[in-house]
């Protein structure tokens, strides 16, 4: 592996990425939900401020327990979940040689921390020993064990340009052609995806209202604090990762590449949190089937129609 | 981190896993005690692989057919399984006097 | 800090890890706490397989069994009692034979690791594993990987027949059998 930081330097700087990253989702999430429900101040302290006060009653707020949960389980999920948004976003570089990692097979890391998070809310739905945590649970098992192939493919297309599961190649394949012009069925795909294992807006089946809260019903205070800042960070990861695979990472006129790639990953920001408020939620059952039946033929067809291309 | 260190503990996941899949009754423990014993040798093959073949190419190529068995393994055990306990209504081994249907 | 120091740290933390979580799977007493041991044990594996520049194989261990895990979970739970996992269990047979057999195997194959004599031939630090693999699935050993993947095609074939509830001879859960071959009301009165 070849490694750009002092391990010191490294922890820091994903760090500091994460906590950039969980702010502005707030603060998207904020003003996506006043432009669209037209409820509150909406001024620009307010917008700036609410996260932080969220934090603030959260942090304060007392925590819950049930009846012999797993507590080893539950303290560790949102850590998990955590550790897995910094391991993706450690893959990501920002700029020609400047990632906080660059291992030969990134593409495959990345993938292997989106699998894990099915570990990590499955256990974090388990063990509060709870009746709809557990019904989370097993409504995210059932979601995201269909996502993860069209994942895979959809992801593994944009490795055929640059000839290298190495994340830096596969952005610098794309300095001629982004991969969402080269291959227009993976960007979507990406991002159904995406905002499915984040179990964000219209996929939010997991943590839904009707099962009052889903994985997280149990949690409060801090518990819930850290999941929501975990969760928060994992869809930034999903998007710096979308940008830099299909939006051509670092390239562009005019700007520096770390500015390129942090205006592409709001932008796909945008798009994904803003489904929250704009896109009406989606039944399981009729997901999980166009999943196993559209979403992985389509995905193939994408596969197949690059590496055409490529030949 | 030498040879024989590896494989010590290539050897000590494998009888783990064999304990557990003579000991456990239930299919699904059973399987696990098998995947175990997969796993060690899988290890046991890459340390022969890093430290004594020089990296010979072929070598990896064998641990993905010791993956793929592993895949296999596990998606027919778990066919089976859910069949045996449709017809059977049997969870664990005991259940299964005799193997003709 | 020296390399080889930093290696053989992880290796050993590691190693003790995967051992002391794999042999946790059996003494656990809910299901899904045993998978989640197994799925510890076996990132543990995935990451000794790093350390041992096998990088892509390492990783893709990790991610298969993340998947394999959480079905393993939920086919616990769809078939075995106590749905959610989290009241205790204890269910072996043979456990003497079985200690017994773990011991001697364990015993027999430390003997072999320790006595024989393999060559000595590490692999070369400036060599990319992953490309070779990559060069050697798609080259010398493509008939290898194209039968691996035929075999898998099969796999879903038969796990598919076999699991589905609707068989030749009716649904299995009602004994989906093959009728006799004789006309029952010749017998019959």
């Amino acid at each position: 592996m070849r490694a750009y930081l002092e391990p010191g330097a490294a922890v820091g700087a994903v760090a500091v990425a994460m906590a950039v990253g969980v702010y502005v989702v707030a603060v998207i999430d904020g003003t996506a939900g006043r432009l669209a429900g037209g409820t509150g101040r909406s001024d620009l302290g307010a917008v700036l401020l609410d996260p932080l006060r969220t934090v603030a009653v959260l942090a304060t707020q007392r925590r819950r327990r049930t009846e012999r949960p797993d507590a080893p389980g539950w303290a560790l999920a949102p850590g998990l979940l955590g550790g897995l948004a910094a391991t993706g976003l450690a893959v990501v570089p920002v700029g020609p040689g400047a990632a906080v990692a660059d291992p030969s097979t990134g593409f495959v890391v990345f993938a292997t921390a989106i699998a894990f998070v099915m570990i990590a809310v499955f256990l974090h739905g388990w063990s509060p020993n709870s009746l709809f945590p557990l019904i989370g649970a097993y409504r995210y098992g059932a979601q995201a064990l269909s996502l993860q192939i069209p994942f895979l493919l959809a992801m593994l297309a944009t490795a055929l340009p640059a000839e290298s599961l190495a994340v830096m190649d596969i952005v610098q394949a794309q300095e001629d052609l982004w991969n969402v012009v080269r291959q227009p069925l993976g960007l979507p795909i990406y991002l159904m995806v995406g905002i499915g294992v984040s179990f964000w807006g219209p996929l939010n089946l997991p943590d839904g209202a009707d099962l009052v809260g889903g994985t997280s019903a149990e949690d409060a205070g801090t518990d819930r604090l850290a999941w929501e800042l975990a969760r928060a960070a994992m869809l930034f990861a999903i998007a710096s990762m979308g940008a830099a695979a299909f939006l051509g990472g670092w390239w562009g006129p005019l700007l520096p590449g770390p500015a390129w790639m942090a205006l592409k990953t709001l932008f796909l920001l945008v798009v994904m949190v803003g489904s929250r408020h704009l896109v009406a939620r989606v039944r399981i059952e009729p997901f999980v089937v166009a999943c196993w039946a559209v979403f992985i033929p389509l995905a193939l067809v994408n596969i197949f129609v690059s590496g055409a291309l490529l030949l | 981190m030498t040879l024989e260190t590896v494989l010590v503990v290539a050897a000590a996941l494998f009888a783990v896993g064999l304990y557990g899949a003579i000991s456990q009754q239930s299919f699904v423990m059973l399987m696990m005690g098998l995947e175990l014993m997969i796993n060690g040798a899988l290890l046991a093959l890459i340390a022969l692989w890093a430290l004594s073949t020089g990296g010979n190419p072929q070598g990896q190529m064998l641990a993905i057919v010791f993956m793929t068995v592993m895949a296999i393994e596990m998606a027919l055990g778990f066919a089976l399984i859910t069949n045996v306990y449709r017809v059977r209504r049997a969870d664990i081994t005991e259940k299964l006097r005799k193997l003709k249907g | 800090m020296n390399r080889s120091l930093v290696v053989d740290v992880l290796f050993w933390c590691f190693a003790a890890g995967s051992v002391v979580t794999g042999y946790l799977v059996f003494r656990t007493d809910s299901m899904v706490r045993a998978a989640f041991w197994l799925l510890a044990s076996f990132v543990g594996v995935g990451a000794i397989l790093v350390l041992l520049a096998a990088e892509f194989l390492g990783v893709v261990l990790i991610l298969m069994m993340a998947g394999e895990m959480l079905i393993m979970a939920v086919v616990m739970v769809m078939f075995m009692m106590n749905p959610a996992g989290l009241n205790p269990m204890f269910m072996v047979h043979q456990h003497r034979f079985a200690v017994a057999a773990g011991v001697v195997s364990f015993a027999g194959l430390s003997v072999v690791a320790l006595t024989a004599d393999f060559p000595d031939q590490p692999v070369d630090a400036s060599v990319d594993a992953t490309a070779e693999l990559g060069f050697e699935l798609l080259g010398d050993s493509m008939l290898v990987f194209q039968t691996a993947g035929v075999a898998l095609l099969a796999t879903m074939i038969g796990a598919i027949a076999l699991a589905s509830r609707n068989g030749r001879f009716g649904t299995s859960d009602e004994g989906s059998r093959e009728p006799a071959l004789e006309i029952e009301e010749l017998e019959s009165p």
